[in-house]
């Protein structure tokens, strides 16, 4: 412990700075989150598709997604995509796509477990008293579905949440870059990154905790079994 | 970009392959060694978890709650840059790495192995009780190699989680795959080509650990007397399986 000063007033100096970057990582958060529900709907409905070429596509998207490095992927998009096609993408968006990517890779599954979880007699209930295919889907599958789908989604959202910090590295001021930037002035990175630690922590448990309470609602109008 | 210079290059990668492949041999030594101290403290919190006491039972709650909601970016900050500075430890790049890669998928370990462990029905601990084995006994010679079998898949799916976060390690300066292919990145000015490649290497490590876990998993379904996991994720369900 070589005379280390302990220096927490730091923290609270930087805390408008701070709640910005949190801001920031909820938004970015968000932003991807929509953008994975998008990308991972229409690959769960690719693997459920009639056509074999359209199900072994969308197989194959779904692996190679989930299979590259959130990090790989940002930095692919955001130096390697836009300088080779002259795309111009802010940080902030090559953040959103990197991690609708990412997410969505783990969300057309969690959709196509959702719906492979009904059981195949509702379906064929739904068609027998003379539901349309689509009405089958809408009204009797999918309300169904999205009781287990909400709980697994949430759960995606988390791991976006925590993967929305590496967007720091390629400068989105979020939390860790307020951070990094306040402890290279004050040489204070232990006080800074034990916050924003902290911060996440308090994020993250709630967020989890957001989603229990909402299974639990969920599951108020189904029979017991 | 310059009009001389050819569109796709990939030459420079060929230049550096030998350092790429360096920088992947690190990235695969620090996704294993991050794995194994995870395996190791994981089941030491897991069985804190079920102990009796229950302080140990608050200290391995917390624990679990602490390392499962801390992103691994801020950890390894946490790691390399605070602790140096707060407490006087200076842990070089490599080993900070791999303790926040041990100590993130620690967390989650946990709580696989806990289920794990929990899944394993009553009548094994009271049959073994009844034998006259000590409840350690019973833990380790009953309950452990039968909770083995059941939480391999998820293991192994950690691996290949620490496999990818382990392109984290590059921000501390970990010389593995995806520091060196921003460095030769910028050297060459090659980024698409180099992150390609780099994504690619991923991607085959990834598939391939992926691949040996199913195979694992199907291996091991043999020897256990319940179904196991019977979805399997690996193959689409046909046309006629859905819209029947």
């Amino acid at each position: 412990m070589d005379g280390y000063i302990y220096n927490w007033n730091v923290v609270w100096q930087s805390m408008p700075e701070l709640r910005q970057g949190l801001i920031i990582t909820l938004q970015i958060s968000i932003v991807g989150m929509a953008l994975a529900i998008a990308f991972g709907l229409i690959f769960a409905t690719g693997r459920l598709s009639q056509y074999g070429y359209i199900r072994k596509i969308s197989v194959g998207v779904v692996d190679v997604s989930r299979s590259i490095p959130l990090f790989v992927l940002l930095f692919w998009i955001y130096y390697g995509l836009s300088l080779k096609f002259s795309i111009n993408l802010t940080a902030f968006q090559a953040g959103a796509i990197a991690l609708g990517i990412t997410g969505g890779a783990y969300m057309a599954e969690v959709f196509r477990g959702g719906i492979n979880a009904i059981d195949l007699g509702q379906r064929e209930a739904a068609l027998a008293i003379g539901l349309t295919q689509s009405k089958a889907f809408f009204l009797v599958i999918f309300p169904q579905a999205i009781r287990i789908i909400v709980p697994q989604a949430v759960n995606v959202y988390v791991g976006l949440l925590k993967g929305a910090t590496i967007v720091s590295v390629i400068g989105v001021a979020d939390m860790i870059y307020v951070a990094q930037y306040v402890s290279l002035n004050s040489f204070t990175p232990f006080e800074m990154y034990s916050a924003v630690g902290i911060a996440f922590i308090a994020l993250t448990v709630s967020v989890a905790g957001l989603a229990f309470l909402l299974e639990k609602r969920l599951n108020q109008g189904r029979a017991r079994g | 970009m310059d009009n001389a210079q050819p569109f796709f290059d990939f030459g420079p990668i060929w230049e550096s392959r030998w350092l790429l492949l360096e920088g992947f041999g690190i990235a695969m030594f620090s996704a294993v060694a991050g794995i194994f101290f995870a395996i190791v403290l994981g089941l030491i919190v897991a069985l804190m978890r079920l102990s009796r006491f229950k302080v140990l039972r608050g200290i391995a709650f917390v624990y679990t709650q602490l390392f499962r909601g801390v992103p691994l970016y801020v950890l390894i900050l946490w790691i390399y840059f605070g602790l140096v500075y707060a407490v006087g430890i200076d842990i070089p790049r490599i080993p900070s790495g791999i303790i926040a890669l041990a100590l993130l998928n620690s967390g989650y370990l946990s709580e696989t192995f806990r289920s794990g462990i929990l899944a394993i029905d009553k009548g094994q601990r009271e049959a073994g009780e009844a034998l006259g084995l000590k409840k350690w006994e019973v833990t380790r010679y009953i309950i452990l190699p039968q909770a083995g079998r059941i939480v391999v898949p998820p293991t192994g799916n950690q691996f290949v989680d620490a496999i990818k976060d382990s392109a984290i390690l590059s921000i501390i300066g970990v010389p593995e795959l995806m520091k060196i292919a921003q460095e030769q990145a910028n050297l060459f000015y090659r980024p698409f080509e180099f992150y390609t490649v780099a994504g690619l290497m991923y991607l085959v490590a990834v598939m391939l650990v992926s691949r040996g876990v199913f195979m694992l998993e199907g291996r091991l379904a043999r020897y256990s007397r319940s179904k196991g996991h019977d979805e399997s994720s690996e193959t689409a369900p046909s046309a006629s399986e859905v819209n029947n």
